[in-house]
């Protein structure tokens, strides 16, 4: 079968920085498929280029068939956007912002009605239809920016960080409705987030830093690439507990973040025990539980820092 | 087509929604009517009619001045309008455009349209004061000159369109503009004729395409025909260029040509995939 999206050597350079460094991935029909990495990683670069905005300064992308470079159009009705900053009229209505947009995308006059309905329900907007925007929080807005995305039937849907901004409450709802049409509709879903906790809900995650990708993979195969479990521990004296555990504790990785010890290790049930009985500092904070994808993005960050000789 | 329609009708239902841009839009040239058309009058006459001898009774300035002031505000408004553009990028908009489907020139053209659409609105809106302001054009020729004004709002709005694609901030669009402006007013014949200038300036109103604007405005407003000869010179109903007499006709496919060559420009500018 063949890929929904398809990214060959992709790189774009500005004058000073090298925003992406030759990237290449496929995106399966139907699947959501996560861009995670800090800010400034280029996440927003490679999408805008995928989505025709943006010139790569070389490689290749077909979306859906089509060459992003040479069928700008085709690949326009193709995708649906959503950016990271508002692109809304809040000078007009929501109902005037879907209109304009049936226009821009030919969806056919007779279904018009019909669809804007659709999507209005989908985001919970129904009663705010012919609300002026400005009006609207900042999570309708998202919402509504959503809605109108999906207008046109797109086959993939970006979502750049479709989040950002909004308070915990909201952004839980927001990934509530995008499962939601993930489930309902298939439809194929790119999106990027520096929320960790976000990428979790992809069913693949692409890990991305400094322009280039280090990683991708299911979530849960990432984390297991990890092993294991991690026991992050804070006593009175780090330094001495730390030269202990190097004394006592043979196979596990052992890393420092802000003031709390973390052992990786292959099993906790085994290991935990034996382990405290051998420290002679007292601990004040224990904490055991599976890597997250933060784990995962510290592993691969912190070698790579380690290799380029930062540290 | 839809795309073009869409794009226009978004600039046009915003110019109708924003009522204080609606009214500041008017006093410009109602106080430029006020000021040349009344305060300024005699003065004005007694300058530009001072050798005509016996005619000059029949030369009324402020039957010159009017389509010029129609003129400019067709300038101003079209040009001013392109700001809707930099507005658009700024607040995002602009993003939702470009990543449509909708054809470049589509977009060119459905911001020319908008804007000219506004221009010609606030032109033809002048044309209520024409009663209180003592003149009597033939209103045959009035509405005759609505399709011209239409078209030179397009040349002009794309001129807007220009500007707006190679300056990204608003007051650098601001401040550009006022600076063009205001030489495109003073050397076209709106307020005053242009004869016997210096040679540079001879050549700005030679490119400028208000002049033309301007020209074939009063011509097809002002009874030609029954206009005696001074008169018609003083009120600059004669343009030459390198010594060639301008036609109504010559002026207006200088217009269209103008107009054709600035959308061609600006789609060029929206084709441009880093936008
Ligand atoms: N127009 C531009 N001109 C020059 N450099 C740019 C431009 N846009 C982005 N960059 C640089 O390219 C790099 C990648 O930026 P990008 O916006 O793609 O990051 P991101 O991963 O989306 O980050 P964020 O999480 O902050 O949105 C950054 O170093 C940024 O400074
Ligand atoms: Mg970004």
């Amino acid at each position: 079968m063949q890929a929904m999206i398809e990214v060959r050597g992709l790189t774009k350079t500005y004058k000073e920085t090298d925003a992406v460094k030759g990237i290449s991935f496929d995106v399966e029909e139907g699947e959501i498929f996560g861009f995670l990495g800090p800010n400034g990683a280029g996440k927003s670069t490679t999408i805008n280029m995928i989505c025709t905005m943006l010139k790569p300064t070389s490689g290749d992308i077909l979306i859906n068939g089509y060459d992003v470079s040479k069928e700008k159009n085709r690949v326009r009705e193709s995708i649906g956007l959503i950016f990271q900053q508002n692109t809304l009229d809040t000078k007009l209505t929501a109902n005037e912002n879907l209109k304009f947009h049936c226009r821009f995308y030919n969806v056919p006059k007779n279904v018009r009605e019909e669809r804007i309905q659709e999507v209005l329900a989908i985001v919970d907007l129904t009663e705010s239809r012919y609300s002026k925007v400005e009006t609207f929080s900042g999570g309708m807005q998202r919402r509504l920016e959503i809605a109108r995305g999906l207008l046109h039937y797109p086959r993939v849907l970006f979502l750049d960080e479709p989040t950002v901004g909004l308070d915990p409450q909201t952004r839980a709802h927001l990934w509530e409705y995008i499962l939601k049409l993930k489930k309902e509709q298939g439809i194929t879903m790119f999106l990027t987030t520096h929320y960790l906790d976000e990428a979790e809900i992809s069913d693949r995650v692409a890990i991305m830093d400094k322009g280039q990708i280090i990683a991708v993979d299911r979530p849960s195969k990432l984390k297991d690439q990890l092993g294991g479990d991690i026991i992050e521990l804070s006593t009175n004296d780090n330094d001495q507990a730390l030269k202990e555990i190097h004394e006592n504790v043979q196979d596990a990785e052992v890393t420092v973040h802000e003031g709390t010890i973390h052992i990786k290790v292959a099993s906790s049930d085994a290991f935990i025990s034996s382990f405290l009985k051998s420290l002679s500092i007292p601990v004040t904070k224990l904490n055991i539980r599976k890597p997250t994808l933060n784990d995962v993005f510290m592993a691969f960050t912190g070698r790579n820092i380690g290799e380029a000789g930062d540290i | 087509m839809e795309g073009v329609l869409a794009i226009w009708q978004r600039d046009i239902t915003k110019f109708f929604r924003d009522k204080a841009r609606l009214f500041g839009s008017f006093t410009m040239p109602v106080l430029f009517l006020l000021i040349f058309g009344g305060g300024m009058s005699g003065t004005m006459e007694t300058m530009m009619a001072g050798n005509m001898g016996e005619t000059a009774a029949d030369f009324n300035y402020i039957e010159f001045v009017f389509p010029g002031i129609v003129s400019m505000t067709l300038l101003m408004t079209s040009v001013f309008s392109a700001l809707s553009i930099i507005e658009d990028k700024d607040f995002g908009y602009m993003k939702e455009i470009l990543v449509s489907p909708v054809s470049r020139i589509s977009i060119a053209v459905g911001k020319m349209f908008g804007a000219a659409s506004v221009a010609t609105i606030q032109g033809v809106i002048l044309f209520a004061l024409i009663p209180f302001l003592g003149l009597s054009y033939d209103p045959l020729s009035v509405l005759q000159v609505i399709p011209f004004m239409f078209l030179l709002a397009c040349a002009l709005s794309g001129l807007g369109l220009l500007f707006a694609s190679l300056i990204r901030s608003t007051q650098g669009f601001q401040m550009t503009v006022n600076i063009l402006v205001m030489p495109m007013i003073f050397l076209s014949g709106a307020l005053f004729p242009v004869n016997n200038l210096p040679g540079w300036m001879e050549a700005v109103v030679t490119v400028n395409p208000v002049t033309y604007g301007v020209h074939v405005m009063k011509n097809v407003m002002v009874d030609v025909e029954n206009t005696p000869a001074e008169v018609a010179e003083a009120m600059g109903l004669n343009l030459s260029v390198f010594g060639q007499e301008v036609t109504v006709f010559g002026a207006v496919v200088f217009i269209l040509i103008f107009a054709v060559l600035l959308a061609l420009l600006a789609t060029k500018s929206f084709s441009r995939a880093n936008a």
